[in-house]
């Protein structure tokens, strides 16, 4: 069904009594606390889990064509990001509030959109902390139906469920009875907000390989294939880490070009999503999180 | 209900371009097994039953059914089109 990685599920590490604890402690205790004690950990994790320290190497090796010691300080940077974005998301199961900056273009740009009759495919990736801005983000007339996995442990579950309820969103899991595609299709045809990731192949072996940082990278075709089957925007956010308390919030309205035919108008979405990705790589480095071979040479 | 401009209107959807109607059995699996599509290609066929038929498919759970082959789809499109 899925096309899994082998060093890498994409879901949140802890056992539920550990997640559980975390969350208690994180609604008494400052985030900066965890953060600390999480600079010197991750070195044993680095130590110790070289599948996405050696993949991530290559990445900022390759992709990025750095050094090697600037390859690896942006290794240990990166990792530290990613467990920042951990108990970000822990901390506001917590009750923690964050602040998102939006530009105010993107913002205004966004919400005329929300405003429209018309549906939307929202695409997420693997950068920043897309989810966490899920629970504060949401348009006055829409819904959003979000595609989650359901590997993630039930703490984890349950309380995006919760999160997710209080802003209007239902979450839609990948099933093996293609259910999902029936639900994410009813929501755009009564003008809702369909959101998945744009940076994973699941549910298909099909791909759209495109251009990214001197490689190509398989994207997957659903999104794409979905906005312009219905003929309607992708709109790719990006919400990155900026400081302990604040996220930057990035949105962007591709539209289908009607000019070009069918598999040509995925490709040069599915192109333009690839750029601005590798436009946010170079903005924010560390925030990359796809710990597999993302990129082939 | 004309299988075979169905067949048609399926290849055209899925842009199957190597096959002809003829080379589609009516009663094969279209998922998995037989023509070996997979959820990217329910879209299209929900869309297909929309577009060409009025027919707008709710229901998760019918899915599977309906889909099945060549020949349940025809007999849904029969029973439930409004164009």
């Amino acid at each position: 069904m899925s096309l899994e990685h082998d060093n890498w599920k994409g879901t949140t590490g802890g056992m539920p009594w550990m997640q559980r604890t975390l969350i208690c402690w994180l609604s008494v205790v400052d985030q900066r606390v965890i953060y600390a004690i999480m600079s010197v950990v991750i070195l044993f994790y680095m130590l110790f889990g070289h599948a996405g320290y050696i993949t991530m190497y290559h990445f900022y090796r390759r992709c990025r064509k750095e050094s090697w010691y600037r390859a690896f300080g942006h290794v240990y940077m990166n990792h530290y990001r990613f467990g920042q974005v951990v108990i970000d998301r822990f901390a506001a199961f917590g009750g923690k509030k964050y602040q998102f900056v939006f530009d105010e273009a993107c913002r205004n740009e966004y919400l005329a959109l929300g405003k429209k009759e018309e549906g939307f495919v929202q695409l997420s990736c693997h950068m920043g902390n897309y989810e966490l801005a899920g629970y504060s983000m949401r348009q006055e007339r829409k819904k959003m139906y979000p595609l989650v996995f359901m590997g993630e442990t039930e703490t984890m579950m349950l309380n995006r469920q919760k999160m997710f309820r209080e802003n209007g969103i239902e979450m839609v899991p990948v099933a093996s009875d293609m259910s999902h595609v029936f639900v994410l299709n009813n929501a755009l045809r009564e003008g809702h907000i369909a959101s998945m990731p744009g940076d994973r192949v699941f549910g298909s072996t099909k791909s759209l390989p495109c251009a990214f940082m001197g490689g190509t990278a398989d994207l997957p075709v659903g999104p794409f294939q979905m906005a312009v089957t219905r003929d309607l925007p992708v709109v790719p956010v990006f919400v990155m880490k900026e400081n302990w308390n604040t996220y930057r919030v990035f949105s962007y309205i591709l539209m289908p070009d009607n000019d070009l035919p069918k598999p040509l108008r995925m490709q040069r979405l599915a192109q333009q999503f690839a750029d601005l990705m590798s436009a946010m790589v170079d903005r924010y480095p560390t925030q990359w999180f796809n710990y597999f071979d993302f990129v082939r040479y | 209900m004309n299988i075979e401009q169905l067949k048609e209107q399926i290849i055209d959807a899925l842009n199957l371009e190597d096959l002809t109607p003829n080379d589609i059995d009516n009663d094969a699996p279209l998922f998995g097994e037989g023509l070996g599509l997979d959820s990217i290609d329910a879209l299209e066929l929900i869309v297909l039953m929309e577009k060409y038929y009025g027919i707008k498919l709710q229901n998760p759970a019918e899915g599977k059914q309906i889909f099945k082959s060549v020949n349940t789809m025809a007999a849904y499109i029969d029973e439930h089109r409004t164009k």
